[in-house]
């Protein structure tokens, strides 16, 4: 931690936390317009089908109707979507998942609108249901969009070396398959938006919880086929978003837009729990496959990985989420042949789009896993396997890239995260034990009950029951958007002439600690103190569009794009004292606690309040815009080759764990995080990412799964999603280990992501350590455990979870 | 969504009798209201054509603790918060409160009240197993005036009691066990926070010397409704303390399970990690008794 620094790297409060925690700060529900409407969505119980007509007769004219909107309400584009123009503000034609809507009723009152609703009465013939990814790019597979020739959305390949000779040359070949589930976001908040017309004439305001209040507006105005500058969206308050308020808060704020220009009256749309967990998306679940190839020494030769993501639906994000795959699928280790296949296709599944992790916690569970199976194999410790492969300076990555111009602390971080855990000693005690064969002597047949039944040997008693077992995960991360886009920010800075300060960037605060981050930033340039500053609300027509809050680039990118802007103010400011103080050009200044201070001959010293108003009085500008521009990336998409991102992140966790025989439970006794986020800019933000991203990992490893059962979600509120609770997690220790970097605001770089992408990895090992063999599909639940295998309910009825 | 209800508050027994009576279809007793509440809103059809929700807050005989020599009589509207705050519960019953403890989450149990937990009767219903293995008997208020009932006959089968139309349950009668018994409760939930159970089991024993005296188990979740398993009792009562009477017995214990609920979904998983969890609990319960003595 740098000492001289007079904010940064503390542990600051949020500014924004007294009003959540008090029930004060309003959240889109919260906020009502005069004459506002409701809408509420129709749709039909099928996962494929074609729509044959639309019988509006029973509802047209009651009195409780006010407006029927449907796709022949849509001015603009009816389809939508981030790359490919593939998803429907309202089907027209086919529905392809069960969260589809058809059309949406526009009344006064949302309980009377729910009885009407039942009365539109649609006519559909049923198509064959696709649910299995692995059969989607069959011959014979039902086509899920039929204007392309088939169900591939994307195909990723990475090629470097020779993976022929990398396992020719390979003492040892392991291959192993690993699976992952569906998940959802979980925010706190389920969608809510209200679309407002303005008096200007073909313009409308949009006030949600939206997460990419720019990527919003730009799916607005296409589907109102209206100029960018004639939506406005504000961000209300957001409730937890997890990449989850992306497109479907787009797709919702359309709707709501067009029954708000099309009535003349606001038109609110909010969402209870089961339609915001039938409707949204989730992230992907993937098939990875593994193979390699190893010295006898650990040093490895090949690596060949064959990845298959279910993008559910709709292709969203799925041909950025599986592009962040294919660049870190082989983890964080330097390997000469790669072979890399990252496939996303289309079934009748949930689509599948942006979460927290963005297509790193899937490969990162696999390769991890298969890291440590290598390391027992030859017969050495899963930190020494990690040590003799893992990335130093000047390594290259598997799509080419030289690792400079950043601290590749891999290795430190390891090693702080093995000697904080004692990893090695107690990884070698509890990896002794024998393999643990009791759960997998049913293989059940259901004509035969008896054999549930328990013979006197098959029983654990009291001593024998748990067991201890501990685990590692390392990964890097690429920070930012890297070559999937255009990646630079802006932020607005304006003093006033009493040395108060408001601030305003185009990234949106989502929950992560946004706002008091970058008020640090500008707080630490300017010497002032954090009472001084005033955050202002996410609107995109005070501020130039920025890209979407996502890939950990809040900080990275705004705090730049702020501090940028504060320099150039203190740059102002300073200009004008060595005019007032008749200073040498080069004179140095020191800004902190509201003062600034001169040192050279003759100490002087001005309040920064004095200092504004003089500079207002002399007609210099208070004011400045930063903008903060990433460096260019490149990638080639046949060769899987190139600069992906221009830097990255290293972190390790170990996780240490209770496994209950008896049962499968498994309790995480506590978690150690070691991540190097370039620089810690607010300490307590940093920590509350930590605990926050291992919570959810720890989710994504023991609990978390959506089930489609034909593409219908069982799992449709929180009495079946199960997300840990307080209980459910032991200790978590955070350890920051920063680094040098050029970018960013003093080198800060992502924290978000990387805390949750690699705790399910570790979680898993800790209980391959514990029991002696390998669980392969995520989540590690009772039953995966006790048994090797899922159970499913054969209902979609609510019951016992 | 909840349909308009009118709820209506009674201030003394008599008033919310003669009201469930006079409106016997339309009426439904609300005490902390965290399963008829959740109902209406998923629109359950347990709770279709409700117009008036009795709430008997108001009515503080509901609320009362009493103890004498043989039993601690608690009133209806005790919630979960309350009893596991209650010392002498908590002395002569620690099962019960220890399940008390595990039901939902501290939110819920300020709110859910024990007795509102068996006249749902959801197969889950954590104070169930307890109450049983303590031979609680109930005591209900009709328009014929007041009666008692064990709580092993109350309950017939999944979200169905003896309750009758225009009844209140009033008070829940625990006889305090003799000294030697001795006992515990066991929970499975996917989490150990706000988890519904997956497993409940209950064991109360009474043991003299090596041997096994009268001895009570109940479960719940595993079975259709929290249940004892009377045969298997009697079965075992007078038996000789070993490792492997101890398996007998939760091998039994699946068996039985198995009879009354066949083959489920769930059963590959419940059935097997019941017994082991039965024995293990039962294996506790012997040691701790070697340990007093």
């Amino acid at each position: 931690m740098n000492d001289s620094f007079s904010i940064v790297g503390k542990k600051v409060f949020r500014q924004d936390a007294y009003a959540k925690v008090t029930g004060q700060a309003k959240f889109a529900d919260d906020i009502n317009f005069p004459g506002q409407l409701f809408a509420v969505m129709v749709r039909i119980a099928s996962a494929h089908a074609k729509i044959k007509s639309i019988d509006y007769s029973e509802v047209i004219n009651d009195s409780r109707l006010i407006k029927i909107i449907d796709h022949s309400n849509i001015p603009g584009n009816k389809l939508v979507g981030p790359i490919r123009n593939d998803q429907p503000i309202f089907c027209f034609d086919k529905v392809v998942t069960p969260g589809d809507v058809i059309c949406m009723l526009i009344g006064e009152n949302v309980d009377d609108l729910n009885k009407l609703k039942r009365k539109v009465k649609i006519d559909f013939e049923e198509l064959p249901v696709l649910n299995d990814p692995l059969k989607s790019l069959e011959e014979n597979s039902p086509l899920i969009h039929p204007e392309f020739e088939n169900n591939l959305i994307i195909h990723y390949p990475l090629r470097k070396g020779n993976i022929e000779k990398g396992f020719a040359d390979s003492d040892y070949i392991i291959e192993q398959t690993y699976r992952t589930a569906f998940v959802e976001h979980a925010y706190i908040e389920p969608e809510a938006v209200i679309a407002i017309p303005q008096e200007t004439p073909n313009s409308v305001k949009i006030v949600g919880s939206i997460q990419n209040p720019f990527t919003c507006r730009k799916v607005v105005a296409s589907v109102l086929n209206y100029p960018l500058a004639n939506v406005r969206v504000i961000q209300a308050e957001l409730g937890g978003s997890f990449g989850g308020k992306d497109d479907t808060m787009n797709i919702l704020s359309a709707r709501a837009a067009i029954g708000a220009m099309i009535t003349g009256r606001p038109v609110k749309i909010k969402y209870t729990r089961e339609e915001s967990i039938l409707e949204s998306y989730k992230r992907h679940p993937y098939i990875l496959n593994y193979k390699v190839g190893a010295k006898a020494d650990g040093k490895i030769t090949a690596m060949k990985i064959d990845i298959i993501a279910d993008g559910g639906a709709y292709s969203s994000m799925s041909p950025f989420v599986t592009w962040r795959s294919v660049v870190q699928a082989t983890g964080p280790y330097e390997i000469e042949n790669v072979q890399t296949d990252v496939r996303a296709v289309y079934t009748n599944n949930p689509y599948t789009g942006a979460m927290r992790g963005f297509g790193s916690p899937q490969p990162i569970f696999a390769v991890e896993s298969i890291m440590d199976e290598l390391a027992i194999k030859l017969n050495i410790t899963p930190d020494e396997i990690r040590r003799r492969n893992c990335f130093t300076s000047g390594s290259f990555t598997a799509s080419g890239q030289k690792l400079e111009k950043h601290d590749v602390n891999l290795i430190k971080v390891l090693d702080t995260a093995v000697q904080k855990s004692g990893f090695k000693e107690k990884w070698i005690k509890y990896h002794s034990l024998q393999e643990f064969k009791s759960l997998e002597h049913k293989n059940l047949s259901f004509n035969d009950a008896d054999s549930l039944i328990l013979k006197e040997q098959d029983y654990l008693n009291n001593q024998n029951y748990l067991r201890k077992g501990i685990g590692l995960a390392v990964s890097y991360r690429g920070c930012s958007l890297g070559a999937e886009g255009i990646d630079a920010a802006a932020a607005y800075l304006s003093l006033q002439n009493d040395g108060s300060l408001f601030l305003l960037c185009g990234l949106s605060e989502n929950g992560q600690g946004l706002r008091t981050t970058l008020s640090i930033v500008a707080a630490e340039v300017l010497g002032l103190t954090l009472d001084k500053i005033i955050y202002l609300d996410q609107d995109t027509s005070l501020i130039p569009d920025s890209g979407p809050t996502v890939a950990s680039r809040a900080t990275l990118m705004g705090g730049g794009a702020v501090k940028n802007a504060a320099v150039e103010i203190r740059n102002r400011l300073e200009k004008l004292l060595v005019d007032e103080w008749n200073l040498a050009g080069d004179a140095v200044f020191t800004f902190a606690n509201d003062k600034v201070k001169y040192f050279g001959g003759g100490a002087k010293e001005i309040s920064f309040n004095e200092l504004c108003a003089l500079a207002y009085k002399k007609g210099i500008s208070l004011s400045a815009m930063g903008w903060y521009k990433g460096p260019d990336v490149h990638w080639n998409e046949e060769t899987g080759q190139g600069s992906a991102y221009f830097t990255y992140v290293y972190g390790c966790q170990v996780a240490e764990v209770t496994l209950n025989m008896a049962t499968g439970e498994v309790f995480i006794d506590n978690l150690i995080a070691v991540h190097n986020p370039g620089r810690v800019i607010n300490l307590l933000g940093a920590e509350g990412q930590v605990y926050g991203g291992v919570t959810q990992g720890a989710g994504y490893a023991l609990w978390e799964e959506i089930n489609s059962e034909k593409g219908f979600i069982k799992e449709l509120n929180f009495d079946q999603y199960l997300i840990p609770t307080a209980k459910d997690v032991g200790k978590i220790k955070p350890y920051f280990i920063e680094g040098r970097d050029i970018y960013g605001p003093w080198g800060a770089k992502s924290l978000g992501e990387p805390t949750l992408e690699l705790t399910a990895a570790a979680i898993a090992n800790a209980v391959r350590n514990a029991a002696g063999k390998r669980f392969f599909n995520l989540p590690l639940n009772l039953e995966e455990i006790f048994l090797g295998k899922k159970l499913k309910a054969e209902s979609l009825n609510r019951g016992s979870a | 969504m909840i349909p308009e209800l009118e709820i209506i508050k009674p201030f003394s027994l008599e008033e919310a009798v003669d009201f469930l009576n006079d409106h016997p279809a339309e009426a439904r007793i609300i005490a902390g209201g965290t399963d008829i509440i959740p109902g209406l809103m998923q629109g359950s059809k347990r709770f279709t054509g409700i117009k008036y929700l009795v709430d008997l807050q108001q009515i503080d005989e509901l609320k009362e603790i009493i103890a004498d020599s043989e039993n601690i009589t608690i009133g209806a509207l005790l919630t979960f918060s309350q009893m596991i705050n209650n010392d002498s519960l908590k002395n002569n019953f620690p099962l019960l409160v220890k399940s008390a403890s595990t039901v939902g989450s501290v939110q819920i149990r300020n709110r859910a009240t024990v007795a509102g937990n068996f006249i749902n009767n959801a197969p889950c219903a954590d104070s169930v197993p307890p109450l049983l293995v303590y031979n609680a008997k109930i005591k209900l208020l009709g328009v014929n005036g007041n009666y008692e009932m064990p709580l092993s006959d109350f309950l017939i089968k999944p979200y169905f009691t003896r309750l009758k139309t225009g009844e209140i349950v009033t008070q829940i009668i625990l006889p305090k066990p003799k000294k030697e018994f001795i006992g515990d409760f066991y929970k499975l939930g996917r989490r150990r926070g706000v988890a519904i159970s997956r497993i409940t089991l209950a064991a109360l024993i009474q043991i003299e010397d090596n041997k096994l005296g009268e001895i009570r188990l109940a479960s719940g979740a595993v079975s259709p409704i929290g249940m004892r398993f009377f045969d298997l009792e009697q079965k075992y009562s007078g038996s000789v303390i070993s490792d492997k009477l101890l398996k007998n017995i939760s091998s039994d214990l699946g068996k039985e399970i198995l009879k009354v609920t066949g083959l489920r979904w769930s059963s590959e998983y419940k059935v097997p990690v019941t017994q082991q969890a039965m024995y293990l609990l039962l294996e506790r319960i012997c040691s701790a008794h070697k340990q007093v003595k």
